[in-house]
């Protein structure tokens, strides 16, 4: 900040004739005096107050009307919505996952012509437990039981078609079992006497 | 001369055979007994018999490691029970053809062992899918009832208007009276279910924490 001139700080402050300034200095003193009166002014009409004498001078366009008459126009007045890229993409793949992520529902949920299957069995010390039958083509690997507790209890659900289904448990992945709570068997008809467990699964609609 | 002629007809064959197998049973089936099934699949398809219980128990056997030999004569045995239960439906219901789904049904029904004159009954008396009664009747001849007794329940259940899978709960109502403490016989048990008709309680499967850890077959 430079330093004022002291002649012109006396004559800014009233011990010296302005008059007396040479000419450079009387310029600036001029230019001081004239900014001093701009702040000290009072502005003539406040921000709130031009607005609402702008309000006044266009009725038609003021708020008249009650709550629903505004609401509606809110309703109808076009805004301008300014969103980010990337805020776009992540709120894209925010609804995606809402729509398309399942649930938990506490379990599988069957169609109308399809019915829920437990399947249960008591297998201590097994490693490995599934059940492979007709619904799945006898394929190995499509339907694993759980047990998490490791008790021996091993468990699963499954959404099957309904009607009549024959399967047998593979244990340890070659021990081949039939369910001894199925309470219905039938002779594989391969000649050696072995039996299939026999499944009837009830359509959704007629479970209670 | 003779390797070209030899060559043409391992040619012209190649497509025939492709053509004609069954794909869900390549590479799940031995090789060797491939041509066989797929022989026995043909034949049912030229006497309109349905098949999938065929490719079925060719996938079991392929699944289960079973035999070639044995694997085949599963199959065909498999062939007959479905051309024995086409005769049953057919003889059962002559004025409609009979269903693929009806004619399976029937077939199972044999094959856990119920008596051809019984599901014929059966069949004759009810108009719907055949599948729930005969294994109704198959779950309670399997627990020593009388198969005319059993089959006469089953009658008086339809009446009383348990149809389709209810019919289950009425074999599994049976059971459970047969087994009840104190003992009793087949004859009082069809009757204590027959007097409760048709308010006959849902059979529930069993829940993991209701498994009774006992040693078996699997345990």
């Amino acid at each position: 900040m430079s330093p004022i001139d002291p002649r012109l700080q006396e004559a800014l402050d009233g011990e010296r004739d302005p008059g007396e300034l040479a000419a450079d200095l009387g310029e600036a003193y001029a230019r001081l005096i004239a900014a001093t009166q701009l702040l000290s002014a009072t502005p003539r009409l406040s921000v709130a107050a031009r607005v609402m004498a702008e309000i006044r001078q266009n009725p038609a366009q003021a708020q008249t009307g009650g709550p629903l008459r505004r609401s509606i126009r809110w309703l109808g007045r076009p805004i301008t919505v300014r969103l980010r890229p990337a805020w776009t993409l992540a709120l894209a793949a925010g609804l995606a996952a809402v729509l398309l992520l399942p649930f938990e529902r506490g379990g599988p949920t069957p169609g109308v012509t399809q019915g829920v299957a437990k399947f249960v069995g008591h297998f201590p010390g097994a490693r490995s437990v599934e059940v492979v039958g007709s619904f799945n083509d006898w394929s190995r690997g499509a339907l694993a039981l759980n047990d998490d507790d490791h008790d021996g209890i091993w468990h699963a659900d499954a959404v099957l078609p309904a009607g009549q289904h024959e399967y047998m448990f593979v244990v340890d992945g070659e021990r081949w079992v039939p369910d001894p709570l199925a309470g219905r068997f039938v002779d594989d008809g391969f000649g050696e006497g072995q039996q299939n467990s026999l499944l009837i699964v009830r359509p959704a609609a007629a479970q209670p | 001369m003779r390797v070209r002629l030899a060559l043409a007809l391992v040619l012209a064959a190649t497509p025939l055979t492709a053509q004609n197998g069954n794909p869900r049973l390549a590479g799940r089936v031995p090789p060797a007994a491939l041509a066989a099934i797929d022989s026995i699949i043909a034949t049912a398809v030229a006497e309109s018999l349905p098949t999938e219980p065929l490719v079925q128990k060719a996938l079991e056997g392929g699944a289960k490691g079973i035999p070639v030999a044995r694997l085949v004569n599963g199959v065909r045995h498999g062939l007959v029970q479905l051309r024995d239960a086409r005769a049953i439906v057919s003889r059962s219901a002559p004025a409609r053809a009979a269903l693929d789904g009806d004619v399976a049904a029937v077939a199972a029904a044999l094959a856990r062992g119920l008596d051809p004159g019984l599901i014929e009954r059966l069949l004759s008396a009810d108009s719907e899918p055949p599948g729930p009664v005969l294994h109704a009747a198959a779950d309670l001849v399997a627990h020593r009832f009388p198969a005319d007794s059993a089959a006469e329940l089953l009658r008086a259940a339809q009446q009383q208007g348990l149809h389709g899978t209810r019919l289950l709960d009425v074999a599994v109502a049976a059971s459970h009276e047969l087994q009840r403490e104190g003992g009793r016989t087949p004859t009082e048990a069809l009757a204590r279910v027959r007097a409760m008709l048709p308010n006959i309680p849902v059979a529930t499967p069993p829940h993991p924490r209701t498994v009774t850890r006992r040693p078996g077959r699997g345990s």
